[in-house]
């Protein structure tokens, strides 16, 4: 909501700077997203009249225009825009002027002619969004003044962001309030202007048999109007409220809207048909906005139609053939409650929005209906001439304007706010127009009609802590009993440890991604309104999104990552669907660079066995891999199950070579995924004593076959070995030269102790001995040379 | 010549000739040789031991103190060389083993934690230490939790503003969404309390990753929120004042001053946007708070009674605070992070800079 200031002063007499004001706004709880001076932007342009315009020679588009500022000589300039016509008046920025939009005006030559100059849009002065053509200035905009000050456009502009509860603010009357209270200053109240009835015109006729959403409906008719552009001073105040004039009659409703916050509507009278009626819509009955744009309404829709057609959405638009225009002579006026609720899904449904829409959706004071309107046809009558009908009213509006009468206590508001309300807050709400009265605790608290979002005694503590101030609020710890305390997550904060850096990866994938690694049973989670298809399905694996990571990564100049991602995963039917936390690990590349000391290395699938490994011993678990060749989008014979206790947590593998190269990986690359609501808490560390006696270390060499695996190697030499084996492992690997082909040469390193006495040679004898028997009953296996 | 001033001779010799091996001696070990060459049971000295039987008797004392005088001085010239020659070899060892301490120490692999991450877990330190609980709440919400127990019924505008992701609902009854805010899992908590026949006090602090259809240089799709609710008898906007101070001073590890504006929430009345004194020019004003000195960090508010009614709760006997916190934004002003977008690339060049 733009608020020019010294429309703003119109309400109230401020004698504030705009500066202060905008901090006292924001104290009252209206956010100031800006305080604009437009007229800073434009110095240098000015207003110049079109004395002559030809056509350009050499281009269709362009014309040669000579422009009278007001100087000795005529400036020729050569414009692109099709809208002006000799004899208007328009903005023309002059050699060495600044825009607005940055653009720093040069003489310059286009197509062989030169210009000296440009004429401006309304875009181009920074005073829209965007424009269609120049902006016509009106013919009394003297020749050569600066724009800037004609368009009262030197004055500060403060842009307001009302939030949705206050449907009072969207107009400068509103605003007004709320700083006159703060302020103690007068509110001027509108409306002394007296609209004289002309009993010739007939008055409309309304049925309302929707009463429920449009509890108040009251139309005039104007007769014989004259159309024309609106004066200078509401065009320019429209523009700098961010408004674009369009013709004289919607002109002075959008002024009344903005000053008044009452959106009301004007109908081409010749266009209707019939009587007016407001009802619901017909299912799938059409309806063509003011903007073109055609939608198809729902029964429940509420519309104002006339005996053939919807003529307008209720509270939203109205209709493209019904509108006012410049031809126009007789008019009907619409100024009406709505029910905000209504208009809210209406305009969302049908994807209209207007500056009318967003003030019924928030609530519109219905005190003004009959005020707009005596404004509006004042105003009307009063510059473009016509004769007005008495006022058709079809609600009761007596009961919709009462006030609300609330009782509540006040030492709850008190408590709610953690201090005692000062008396001095009670004549501010007063002046906002709340009636108080204190009885005792109870506190009777009257609502004007202006301020529907205030209700409960909530609603009241807000309005005693905006006019106290926040700042009055103490600071008080609250008293906080010590809860049973939380064993915190450290699953991330443990992989990160080991060497891996965490991302993070959005929790939606394409459906292409998903299908690499889960097959397609029905079970995806699937987004109505992605942001594109690559974030449309919600992941069943994070390896997508830790793949394109490593991407991005490698396409910066990493020879190697290793990643580590916590998350969720989403699957099942809608309502059976589950969300489970998983820790998954991505290694690829060199695992270490070339150093002084190493030569680099690429990683592989033991190194992140052994990260994985690590991260579960940090949780007090140790895991089986159990070698898994059925995983969906990892290699066969590179893959494994990741088991714990008797519970299947996770796999590990590497990823299919094809996948990966899709992902622009050359490397290989390793992944590994854990379900974390499968783990339970590992044991806890119990105390042992340490060993009295020496531990023993033997090594024995055994000639394998190829596929043997070390876990059956190493459960048997500890069955064999008993209760004195403290460790066993492979110390040693080889299948090279000296060994036959279809043979590997595994070493085991044994460490014996005894918890009693020292281990003598005879009982490492023995268990060696007990090993080899073993190994050659088990494997078939023979100790090596 | 007489035969002890003979032996004397040769004695004297002999200590001369020792003597000057010994100081030519290259090592300890030419030095262990000649201690056993001269002094050793077979040595030198004591063949010329020998000899003294050849004497009268009355000169063998004579001969024998000479003989422990060159004893001791050989003893001593060679203890003194073999010192001389161990300092020598230290020092040569320790040249020899003379390193580069400046070349690089063996790499040990150095994860990083993600800085979103670290917000995370340095604002939920800070919530338990206070006393607050911590919950978590499913990301695929119903319309219930998400919005209407938060005050926000299908028609209100600010369901609008919430740019929400819906799922393909065919044949379902209930619309599902991503949770636009991590506000259900107040509504889930006091559920949960409430079901278990269980009354308030209850002090939570819930973080998560909430879901928002809005995608450009300062949205992201996805981001973490940090909720905070306490409900209690006599939990009042000083109260919430209070906690929200504590924790950002904590947070930003200095005394920063806290604002409250008057804003609008729907589940909150009254409702407050905070902002902190700016963190870049210390509360001076400068580009990055648009020369305020403020920058807006949250929004809280004392929970509205229509939420305390949707799960149960006697809003007249019990009140409480709630507040919800963008995670990123946070962390972007703790760090001086410029972009939001650096957090979702997840470029480890950025990731390890700022998880060192």
């Amino acid at each position: 909501m733009k608020i020019p200031f010294s429309w703003l002063k119109e309400h109230t007499p401020i004698e504030k700077a705009p500066e202060v004001v905008a901090d006292d706004l924001v104290r009252l709880g209206h956010e100031v997203e800006s305080i604009d001076m437009p007229r800073a932007g434009v110095k240098g342009v000015r207003v110049g009249l079109i004395v002559e315009m030809k056509p350009h020679p050499d281009a269709d588009k362009l014309k040669l225009l000579k422009i009278d500022l007001g100087d000795v000589e005529h400036l020729s300039i050569v414009c692109g825009a099709s809208n002006m016509k000799a004899g208007d008046k328009v903005p023309v920025a002059t050699v060495g002027t600044s825009l607005p939009n940055g653009l720093k005006i040069k003489k310059g030559k286009i197509r062989g002619e030169v210009s000296f100059g440009m004429c401006c849009s309304e875009a181009e002065l920074g005073l829209a969004e965007d424009a269609d053509g120049l902006l016509i200035l009106p013919q009394d905009a003297p020749v050569g003044e600066e724009v800037g000050e004609y368009l009262e456009l030197e004055e500060a502009v403060l842009d307001l962001d009302i939030t949705p509860n206050r449907g009072d603010c969207m107009s400068l009357r509103g605003i007004a309030r709320d700083l006159a209270a703060d302020y103690a200053l007068p509110l001027i109240e509108p409306g002394d202007e007296v609209v004289t009835i002309d009993d010739s015109v007939a008055a409309p006729k309304v049925t309302v048999s929707a009463p429920d959403d449009c509890p108040l409906y009251t139309a005039c008719k104007i007769e014989g109007v004259n159309v024309s552009a609106s004066p200078d001073w509401l065009q320019a105040r429209l523009i700098a409220a961010g408004l674009r004039p369009i013709n004289g009659v919607v002109d002075v409703i959008n002024y009344t809207m903005l000053d008044l916050g009452q959106p009301m509507h004007a109908f081409d009278a010749d266009t209707l048909v019939g009587n007016i009626e407001v009802r619901t819509a017909n299912e799938g009955e059409t309806f063509t906005s003011l903007e073109g744009k055609e939608v198809s309404l729902h029964a429940e829709d509420l519309v104002i139609a006339d005996s053939q057609n919807v003529i307008a959405l209720a509270g939203i638009m109205g209709s493209e053939p019904t509108g006012v225009t410049n031809t126009t002579t007789n008019i009907i006026l619409e100024s009406a409650a709505f029910r905000p609720a209504r208009i809210s899904i209406t305009r969302r449904t049908c994807g209209l929005v207007s500056d009318s829409s967003m003030r019924f959706e928030r609530g519109v004071d219905p005190a003004m209906i009959a005020v707009a309107m005596d404004q509006v046809a004042q105003m009307i009558t009063g510059l473009f001439g016509g004769k007005v009908s008495a006022t058709t009213t079809v609600g009761d509006a007596e009961h919709l304007i009462q006030d609300t009468q609330i009782k509540v206590s006040m030492r709850k508001i008190e408590a709610r706010l953690g201090v005692d309300v000062p008396e001095s807050a009670d004549a501010v709400l007063e002046r906002m127009g709340f009636g108080i009265e204190h009885q005792g605790d109870n506190l009777l608290f009257s609502v004007p009609s202006h301020r529907p979002d205030v209700r409960l005694a909530e609603d009241i503590s807000e309005e005693y802590a905006r006019v106290i101030g926040f700042d009055a609020i103490p600071t008080e710890l609250p008293s906080l009993a010590t809860i049973s305390p939380n064993q915190p997550d450290t699953a991330i904060i443990d992989a990160v440890r080991l060497g891996f850096v965490q991302v993070i990866n959005y929790a939606f994938i394409s459906a292409d991604e998903q299908r690499l690694f889960v097959a397609d049973d029905g079970k995806d989670l699937v987004l109505a309104n992605p942001i594109s298809e690559a974030m449309s399905v919600m992941r069943r694996s994070a390896f997508p999104g830790l793949l394109n990571t490593a991407k991005y990564n490698m396409n910066r100049q990493q020879n190697g990552v290793a990643l580590v991602e916590q998350g969720r995963l989403y699957d099942g039917s809608m309502s059976q669907r589950q969300e489970t936390n998983i820790l998954a690990w991505l290694m690829a590349g060199e695992f270490q660079g070339d150093s002084w000391y190493e030569k680099a290395r690429k990683a592989d699938f033991f190194d992140l066995k052994g990260a994985v490994e690590a991260w579960l011993s940090s949780k007090g678990l140790t895991a089986r891999f159990i070698a898994d060749d059925e995983v969906q989008g990892l290699q066969a014979g590179q893959t494994a199950k990741i088991v714990v206790g008797k519970t299947e947590v996770g796999y590990i593998g590497k990823v299919d070579s094809d996948i990966a190269s899709s992902f622009d990986l050359d490397s290989d690359v390793f992944v590994a995924s854990i379900d974390l609501d499968q783990l339970h808490a590992g044991k806890k560390a119990k105390f042992q004593p340490l060993p009295e006696f020496p531990s023993i270390e033997r090594d024995l060499v055994f000639l394998f076959d190829k596929d043997v695996t070390s876990e059956s190697v190493l459960q048997t030499v500890k069955k064999a070995c008993g209760s004195q084996l403290v460790q066993a492992h492979i110390f040693d690997l080889y299948d090279g030269k000296g060994v036959p082909e279809d043979k590997v040469s595994l070493g085991i390193r044994f460490v014996l102790q005894d918890a009693k006495r020292t281990l003598t040679q005879e009982d490492s004898d023995q268990a060696m001995q007990a090993v080899v028997d073993a190994i050659a009953h088990q494997f078939n296996a023979e100790l090596r040379g | 010549m007489s035969e002890i001033d003979s032996l004397k001779a040769q004695l004297q010799a002999l200590q001369d000739k020792a003597l000057e091996l010994f100081a030519e001696a290259a090592d300890l070990q030419a030095l262990q040789d000649l201690r056993v060459n001269y002094l050793g049971k077979k040595g030198k000295l004591t063949s010329v031991l020998k000899g003294v039987g050849k004497l009268p008797p009355e000169d063998r004392p004579v001969i024998g103190q000479f003989v422990n005088a060159t004893k001791s001085v050989l003893a001593e010239a060679l203890d003194k060389a073999e010192s001389v020659l161990a300092t020598k070899a230290r020092e040569m060892r320790i040249e020899a083993e003379r390193i580069d301490v400046t070349l690089s120490g063996r790499k040990c692999a150095q994860g990083a934690l993600h800085p979103v991450q670290q917000g995370l877990n340095e604002m939920t330190a800070i919530f338990t230490q206070m006393g607050f609980e911590t919950a978590q709440g499913p990301e695929i919400e119903d319309e219930f939790h998400n919005f209407d127990a938060l005050n926000i019924p299908q028609e209100h505008p600010a369901r609008a503003m919430h740019d929400t992701f819906f799922f393909n609902a065919e044949g379902e009854d209930e619309a599902l969404l991503l949770r636009t805010h991590t506000s259900p899992v107040q509504i889930r908590a006091m559920q949960a309390c409430v079901d278990a026949g269980g009354e308030p006090p209850l002090a939570v602090v819930a973080a998560g990753r909430v879901y928002r259809c809005d995608y450009d240089v300062t949205h992201s799709p996805m981001f973490h929120q940090v909720e905070v609710f306490k409900v209690d008898k006599d939990v009042s906007l000083a109260n919430l004042k209070g906690v929200l101070q504590h924790f950002l001073s904590a947070y930003f590890e200095k005394d920063v001053p806290i604002r409250l504006r008057p804003h609008y929430f729907p589940f909150t009345e009254p409702s407050a946007e905070v902002d902190i004194g700016c963190v870049f020019c210390n509360h001076k004003g400068c580009r990055i708070c648009k020369g305020s000195g403020w920058i807006e960090v949250l929004g809280s508010g004392m929970i509205h009674p229509n939420v305390l009614k949707a799960v149960g709760i006697d809003g007249t006997v019990y009140s409480g605070f709630a507040f919800g916190l963008g995670v990123e934004r946070l962390v972007m002003l703790k760090h001086g992070i410029p972009d939001l977008r650096l957090f979702f690339e997840n470029d480890v060049r950025f990731l390890r800079r700022m998880g060192a």
